[in-house]
This record gives C-alpha cells, structure tokens and sequence, in this order.
C-alpha cells in the first residue's frame, strides 16, 4: 500500500473522518430537513383536506341557500296567492255591502219622497177642499137672498127623515 | 163652615131644576127670522122635544136651514153643516 503511495493511517483516519461527518450529517442535517419536509408535506396534506372540506361546506351551503330560496319562494307564492284570494274576497264582501247600502238608501229615498208626495198631495187637496168650501160658501152667500134662503130652510125642514147625524156634546 | 141643611136642599134642588131646564131647553139657529108655518113644521118633525121652552137665534154663518140644539145634542140641518159634512167627505177620500 505504502508503494501505492497510500498512507494506511491516513486512508483510516479519512475513513473515520467520512463515517463521522456522514453520522453528523445524516443525524444533525438530513434528518431535521427530511423531518421539516415531511412536516411540511403533511401541513400541505391537510391544507389540502381542509379546502376539500371546506369546498363541500360551500357546495352544501349553495345548495341550501338554493333550496331555502326555492322554499321561500314557494312559502312567498304561496302567501301572495292567500292575500289575493282574501283581498278579492274582501272586495266582493265591500261591493256587496256597498250595494246593500246603496239598495237600502235608495229605498229609503223612494219611501221618503213617495211619503212627501203623499204629503204634498193631501196639503194640495186640503186646500183645494178648502178654497173650493169658501168660494162655494161666498157665493151661497151672496147669490141666496131672504127668500131663496127660506125655500131651501123649507126643503130641508120639508125632506128630513131622521137620517141626520146628532152630535152629542 | 157648617151649611145649613134647608138651604144646602134647596140650593140643590134649584140646581137640578135648572140644569133639567137647560137640558130641555131648545134652541133653533137660522140665517133669518122662521115664519110660524117653518117652526110647526119643525115641532111636527120632532114631537119629543120641549118646544115650550124654545129659543130662535139668528146667526147668519148657517147660510140656510137650521140648527137645533137641545141640551148637548145638535141636530144640524143647515147648508153650513152639509158644506162641512161635504168638507170632510173629501178630506178623507184618498
């Protein structure tokens, strides 16, 4: 070895050197850079899980803002189909009011203009009745003269039968 | 106040008297004087009555005819009547 030109005790001494800087390489730099890798991986592994997660959260989310939207929808088409019905039932039940009222005024008014016909027509007649009593009386009055007035007290004295009416005080 | 019972008698009887005397009492309204021949027609037309004691009125809203009035009965039989019995039939026709 010596004729080779290698030193034995060298060759040994970087032998032992090597081994030593491989053990202190492997245990004091490979190992904790593997450890930081591997870390680092799994970080990445369960970043990964939890924006898979989190992406189906969202999904479902849509789907039930969807649904509650469809739902509320449905709930809202619903309602405005009830007001309708209740505002048209309402309506018919106003109009119908309305028309009994209108009907019940208006047959008020009939009665109260046939009662003041009525009224009119009697006040008319009793002055007809009236005025036609005082003209008849004047002119009896003045066309029956003393004679004219005992033949008629004659006729009557003459033609009574008891069929007057006596009235009792 | 005592009354007298005599007098209270006779107060009463002068009374009744006179009310039975008003009662009987006739009393005839015409437009103008009867002539005798119209008050026996009168006595003839009604026999029951006291034509005694009869009273003839003038009162010139009777028109024509007469009116008898014996006690609180009224016999009416002038023109003036029948215009109002004539009155009221018209009132009361609709």
């Amino acid at each position: 070895m010596e004729n080779l030109g290698i030193d034995g005790k060298l060759l040994l001494a970087q032998m032992i050197n090597f081994v030593l800087f491989f053990f202190l390489v492997k245990q004091f730099i490979v190992k904790p850079f593997t450890t930081f890798l591997n870390q680092e991986r799994k970080n990445e592994e369960e970043k990964d899980r939890f924006l898979e997660k989190l992406r189906k959260n969202e999904e479902v989310a849509v789907q039930m803002e969807a649904k509650m939207k469809a739902k509320m929808k449905k709930d809202f088409d619903a309602l405005i189909i009830q007001a309708k019905k209740e505002a048209q039932d309402l309506k018919a039940d106003l109009v119908k009011q309305a028309e009994e009222d209108a009907e019940e005024i208006k047959n008020k008014t009939r009665k109260l203009l046939e009662e003041e016909k009525k009224a009119l027509y009697r006040e008319v007649k009793d002055q007809i009745v009236k005025t036609s009593l005082i003209i008849v009386e004047s002119a009896l009055k003045e066309s029956l003269d003393e004679p004219s007035r005992k033949q008629v007290t004659d006729f009557i004295i003459k033609n009574y039968e008891g069929k007057l009416k006596v009235y009792e005080n | 106040m005592r009354i007298n019972f005599k007098i209270k008698n006779e107060l009463k009887n002068s009374l009744i008297d006179k009310i039975q005397k008003e009662k009987e009492l006739v009393t005839v309204l015409s437009a103008d004087f009867l002539e005798i021949r119209q008050k026996e027609a009168l006595q003839k037309k009604f026999p029951d009555f006291n034509w005694k004691e009869v009273v003839y009125e003038i009162d010139k809203s009777v028109i024509a005819g007469v009116i008898i009035k014996v006690g609180s009965r009224t016999i009416d039989l002038s023109l003036s009547g029948t215009l109002s019995k004539l009155s009221n039939t018209l009132y009361e026709i609709d």
